[in-house]
Order: structure tokens, then C-alpha cells, then sequence
């Protein structure tokens, strides 16, 4: 699993690449909490590159989502290729977060 | 009260005629005159009509054959009783007259008695002849009234059978298909299929004692109370036991209803069932080998109360089928009046090859209707059939196995084994995401979740690439669990409200194409199908 990030003014748009499944998801935890502690509070994740993500994957997405709607941030995806979308889709998580087509249009009105 | 007298009506052109009959007949009855064809009809097309009419056949204008003639040809008057009164004496007028619709005749000159005889005879015959009218009237109305009853009795029975064919199309471990074709007249069977849970399976079928309305809804109670502790009870026998005592219980018509109750656990393909004075079930094996499901388990139900039911089980293996049916089928009648018989079903049955329910159903009907021929069918005819389906699955093209560790961080090694059959093989970048997605949840399920103690264990996953198909197999030793049992998760509307549980699962069996579970000896094995486009 990788994850890179890139700064737009006070959003951090951060790349997720690889499975985000039972093993990988706490890392891509710890890290999406040290960003929060480290202040950040919009985030914009772009899942293009990511393979598959299990619900324990979703569960990450969601803890971060939950926290940083709490304190009033704001945390978007964007750019699901296919088999994220099917799994968004089947699990309600596409009306449940705020997905994006692509990067742009995630960062705009942020 | 004394009977109204009755009116007589004599018509004559000559009033001396008039006279000696209203002399005659005035102390018995009330009479009227009519000195012409034309007065005559009048009087008897009016409000108070005669209940008999004496008519004179000379008279000048219309004479008595117009007046007999046009009288017999209104509904009102047709039905007034007319005896000719004549002078000529001659047998063709007399002839002629009754030919006109006339009951009798009298000949001029008149004899008393003879007039009283006639005029009481043909009022008394007129009087039956209402009764009789008035009598099959009823019985017309009746009639009317019981087939009405009897078609209200048959439509709540067969909207009561469930009828969407296949009934559960998601599940592939089984065919199921019944057929209930109702007599004109008598009969009371019903059947009824429903799942309980993911993994079980209650089929009922039953013929109640009595027909039409009463018995139809014996019947919806029946299906109810059946369903209702079908849910909550696992044994058959309890659950025939708790209706019968329902049912027995305020059963002031004396009806009662023979049951065959049967639940599948299709995992294991164990059919626990009760029997209750119904016929026996016939299980076909594979082999085309018979077994008869004819334990007596309990009498008919609601005849008498407190009574224990039993319960059998038996366990169907792949190919295994069951033929449940009523008596319409065994008595069907031809027209010599043989029976179709239980030997010839059975030997029916045993013939049938490697067919779905439903053809198995159309096949059986199909002969017994065959047998009838010309004859009535006199009783529902009800046929219900199972078919645990064998794994049609053909053209393997190749294989994988691995065995890893009950440990969170050996799942990685299933999924880079999946990718590379997956490279070998060179499948799709969709497929395999999928299947890496389903071997997560699957595996942390089984990981976290199936063992009690802190040994280690070995879950085997298991990989099979057909021409149509990818079937993925995991199998563990873990406690008894089917994990596709239980409800869909509640997928919420906000951020806030959303709990994750059940959604893996969720997952699993929404992109995959059958998810099945089965409880083998002291194992758990999931069955994932993919079909390949």
C-alpha cells in the first residue's frame, strides 16, 4: 500500500495506491489520523489508483470522514476507477461520502 | 284465516248460459262474467285475474278458439287454466279446443257435479303446478347460490398458492416447482413454500376435509399457523403439534386436514418432516432407487386436540429428489374406474432421468392426466416437487490450492496466489479485484471469528477456472457458521447513523454471482461463483 500526498492551499489531496484491505487499511489509518493531528482538516483521497478496497477499508474511510465532518472539516473522494465504484455503489457508500469524477471537481467549493 | 275463494270466469254471449253456471258454482267460488271474446280478455289481463276461466266456444266477432289462442300467447294470462264449455257435442270441436291450450271441456247442457268436478280438479291441478313453479324456483336459486359459494372457495384457494415459478431463483442448490389443478366441485388441497432463513427451507402441502368457503378458509388459517411457527420452531413435529392444538381447539364444523410438513436445511440437505395423515412422500435418489416417507407421524390435524406429532429426518444428497403430492393424484379415475394408483406413480417417478422440478411436476401431471382420459376429475389434483440440483459444472481448465494460517497477516498470501493464476491465466483486472476483495472478507471472517481456542488452524482456499465460470472454495474447521445468513446490513442515509457490520458479506454476495455455504463434517465450506462473460 502507498500513499502520497500533495498540498492545495489548505487541502491535502492524498493518493492511495495498492489493496486496502484487512491487513493494509490500519496503516492507511494511522496515517489519515496523523494528518488530522497534524491539523489538516480537508482532505480529498483520489482512489483512482487503488486496486480493491474491502469493507475493512471502507470502515478507515469512514472513521475519517465521521471525524473531520465532527470538527468541521470536509472529506471527499474522487476518480474511482470501475471495481471501487461497483463496491461504493453496493455498500450505499457513494451517497454516503462526497464523490467526485475527478480532482478538480473534488477541490472546487472545498 | 280461511283461503281466499277463488274466481272464476265465465264467458258467454248468452246470459241465461252465464246464469246457470254462476248458480252452480257461487257458493264455492266468486264469479265473473264476460258477454264477449274482447270483455274476456280484458278481465283476465287485469290486476285481479280469474283463477280459472269457462269458455263458451260460439260467439259472434271473436269466438272462444281466438280468445283460448290469444290468452295462451301472453306470460300473463298463459298460465290461466280454460275449459271449453260447448254445445255441439262433436269430438273435433272438442279436439280443436284443446289443441288451442284448453285443459278440458264441458258440453251445454251443463251437469252440476260434473262442472264441480272439473273446475275443482283443474284448480287443484293448477295449484300443484305453482307449488312445483314456486319449488324449482328455490331450488334454481339454490343452486345459484352453492356453485357461487363453491367458486368463492376456490378463488381464495388458489390465491393462496403461492404461483411465481421459479420461486427462488437466486438459489441454485435446488429446484422446486407445484402444481395444484382443482377439481369442478370438491376439493380442498393447498400448498405452500417458503424459505425460513437463507439456509432453510419449509415446504407443506395438505388437503382439508369439506369444500368451498368454509374449507378455504380452514385452509388460510392452516397456512397461517403453519408459517407462524414455522418461523420460530425448528422441529416439524412441534410445529404440527402447536397447529393441531389451534386448530382442534374451536373447530365447530368437525373439519380437519391432513399435512406433510417437510424443512430443508439446504447447506446440509437434511429434511426433517411430519407426516399427518397424509400420503407418503416419495424420495427418488439419484440412483432412481425409491424411498417411501410413509412413518406414521400423527393423525389428520384438528381432529382431536393435544395429541404429540413425531418428526423423521432424512438427508437428500445432490441429484436427490422429492415428490410430494395429495390423493387427487393416486385416485385419479379413468374410464373403466381404475385407479391411477400409488404403484404407478411410484414407478413413474423411479423412470424420471436427470430432470428439474418443474419438469419432473409437468411430467407426472402430464400421465395422470394421460390416464383420466375422458373421465371427470373429481378431486384437487396437487403435485409439489424438489430437486436438490448436482453440480453441472463442466470444462475445468485449471486449478489452485493453498493453505494458510488462522492469522490476519497470512491473508495476503491467498490473494498473491489469486494473482497469479489470475496472470497464468490471463483473466481480467476486474475479476481479480473482486475476488481479492472477497477473500478479504471472507478470510478476516474466519480469522477473527470461527475459532474459540488460540490454536493454530488451517483454512484451505481453493481455486477452480472452468470454461463459464471462476469458482473460488474456502474451507475451514471453525465452529458452525454460515455467514450469508442474517439480514442485509441497514445501509443509512447519513455519515452519522452509519454502523459497519454484515456489509463484507454484503459485498461478497452482491458481486459475486451464488454464495453458497454448506456444514460438512466438522467443516465450514463457502462456494463463491463467478460466471466469466
Amino acid at each position: 500500500m502507498e500513499i502520497k500526498t500533495r498540498d492545495e492551499n489548505d487541502i491535502k489531496v492524498i493518493y492511495l495506491e495498492g489493496e486496502m484491505d484487512t491487513n493494509t487499511s490500519p496503516e492507511v489509518l494511522s496515517e489519515l489520523d496523523n494528518l488530522r493531528n497534524s491539523g489538516v482538516k480537508k482532505m480529498l483521497l483520489n482512489l483512482e489508483k487503488l486496486d480493491f478496497i474491502s469493507s475493512a477499508g471502507l470502515r478507515v474511510l469512514l472513521a475519517t470522514a465521521q471525524q473531520l465532518k465532527a470538527s468541521g472539516g470536509d472529506f471527499r473522494v474522487c476518480q474511482l476507477n470501475k471495481e471501487i465504484k461497483e463496491v461504493f455503489d453496493i455498500s450505499g457508500f457513494s451517497t454516503l461520502l462526497m464523490v467526485f469524477e475527478n480532482e478538480a471537481k473534488g477541490i472546487s467549493g472545498m | 284465516m280461511t283461503e281466499q275463494r277463488k274466481k272464476i270466469l265465465i264467458v258467454d254471449d248468452e246470459r241465461l248460459n252465464i246464469n246457470v253456471l254462476h248458480e252452480l258454482l257461487k257458493d264455492d267460488y266468486k264469479t265473473m262474467a264476460a258477454i264477449s271474446g274482447k270483455q274476456a280478455l280484458k278481465a283476465a289481463e287485469s290486476d285481479s285475474p280469474p283463477d280459472l276461466i269457462l269458455l263458451d266456444i260460439m260467439m259472434p266477432e271473436m269466438d272462444g278458439y281466438e280468445v283460448c289462442k290469444t290468452l295462451k300467447s301472453h306470460d300473463k294470462t298463459k298460465d290461466i287454466p280454460i275449459i271449453f264449455v260447448t254445445a255441439m257435442g262433436q269430438t273435433s270441436d272438442e279436439t280443436k279446443g284443446l289443441e288451442y291450450g284448453a285443459v278440458d271441456y264441458l258440453t251445454k247442457p251443463v251437469s252440476g257435479p260434473i262442472v264441480h268436478a272439473r273446475v275443482k280438479t283443474h284448480l287443484e291441478l293448477k295449484r300443484q303446478k305453482d307449488e312445483l313453479k314456486t319449488a324449482y324456483k328455490l331450488i334454481e336459486s339454490q343452486k345459484d347460490r352453492m356453485e357461487d359459494e363453491l367458486l368463492v372457495g376456490r378463488e381464495i384457494q388458489m390465491s393462496m398458492v403461492p404461483q411465481e415459478f421459479p420461486p427462488f431463483p437466486e438459489k441454485t442448490e435446488f429446484t422446486l416447482h407445484a402444481k395444484l389443478f382443482p377439481a369442478r366441485e370438491v376439493g380442498g388441497d393447498f400448498y405452500d413454500y417458503f424459505l425460513i432463513d437463507e439456509d432453510r427451507l419449509c415446504l407443506c402441502i395438505g388437503d382439508v376435509s369439506g369444500k368451498g368457503v368454509p374449507a378455504a378458509l380452514f385452509m388460510a388459517v392452516t397456512r397461517t399457523l403453519v408459517k407462524a411457527r414455522a418461523t420460530e420452531d425448528r422441529s416439524t413435529a412441534s410445529i404440527i403439534t402447536r397447529v393441531n392444538d389451534e386448530l382442534a381447539r374451536d373447530n365447530q364444523k368437525f373439519m380437519f386436514v391432513t399435512l406433510f410438513l417437510a424443512v430443508l436445511e439446504i447447506s446440509t440437505g437434511k429434511v426433517t418432516y411430519t407426516n399427518a395423515g397424509h400420503n407418503p412422500t416419495i424420495l427418488r435418489r439419484k440412483s432412481g432407487d425409491l424411498e417411501l416417507l410413509d412413518a406414521f407421524h400423527g393423525p389428520v390435524v384438528a381432529a382431536s386436540p393435544e395429541l404429540a406429532f413425531k418428526e423423521d429426518t432424512i438427508t437428500l444428497e445432490e441429484g436427490d429428489k422429492l415428490v410430494i403430492y395429495t390423493d387427487g393424484v393416486t385416485d385419479t379415475r379413468n374410464v373403466e374406474k381404475d385407479f391411477f394408483t400409488q404403484a404407478r406413480l411410484e414407478k413413474l417417478v423411479s423412470r424420471t432421468g436427470t430432470i428439474d422440478a418443474e419438469q419432473l411436476v409437468e411430467e407426472i401431471f402430464t400421465e395422470v392426466k394421460k390416464f383420466e382420459g375422458e373421465a371427470d376429475q373429481f378431486d384437487d389434483i396437487t403435485l409439489m416437487a424438489l430437486s436438490l440440483e448436482a453440480d453441472t459444472t463442466t470444462g475445468l481448465i485449471d486449478e489452485f490450492s493453498i493453505t494458510i494460517e488462522n492469522q490476519l497477516s497470512a491473508i495476503s498470501k491467498a490473494n498473491l496466489k489469486l494473482n497469479e493464476f489470475v496472470e497464468k491465466h490471463a483473466l481480467t483486472t476486474e475479476l481479480r479485484r473482486q475476488f481479492n476483495l472477497v477473500i478479504d472478507e471472507l478470510l478476516n471472517n474466519i480469522t477473527s471469528y470461527a475459532y474459540e481456542d488460540e490454536e493454530v488452524h488451517q483454512i484451505d482456499v481453493h481455486g477452480a477456472l472452468y470454461e463459464n465460470q471462476f469458482v473460488l472454495k474456502v474451507i475451514d474447521d471453525g465452529i458452525p457458521f454460515n455467514p450469508f445468513i442474517g439480514p442485509a446490513p441497514e445501509l443509512a442515509d447519513s455519515l452519522e447513523d452509519q454502523a459497519i457490520g454484515g456489509l463484507g458479506i454484503h459485498l461478497v454476495k452482491n458481486l459475486m454471482d451464488q454464495a453458497t455455504y454448506r456444514r460438512e463434517i466438522n467443516q465450514n465450506s463457502v462456494t463463491l461463483i463467478k460466471k466469466l462473460q
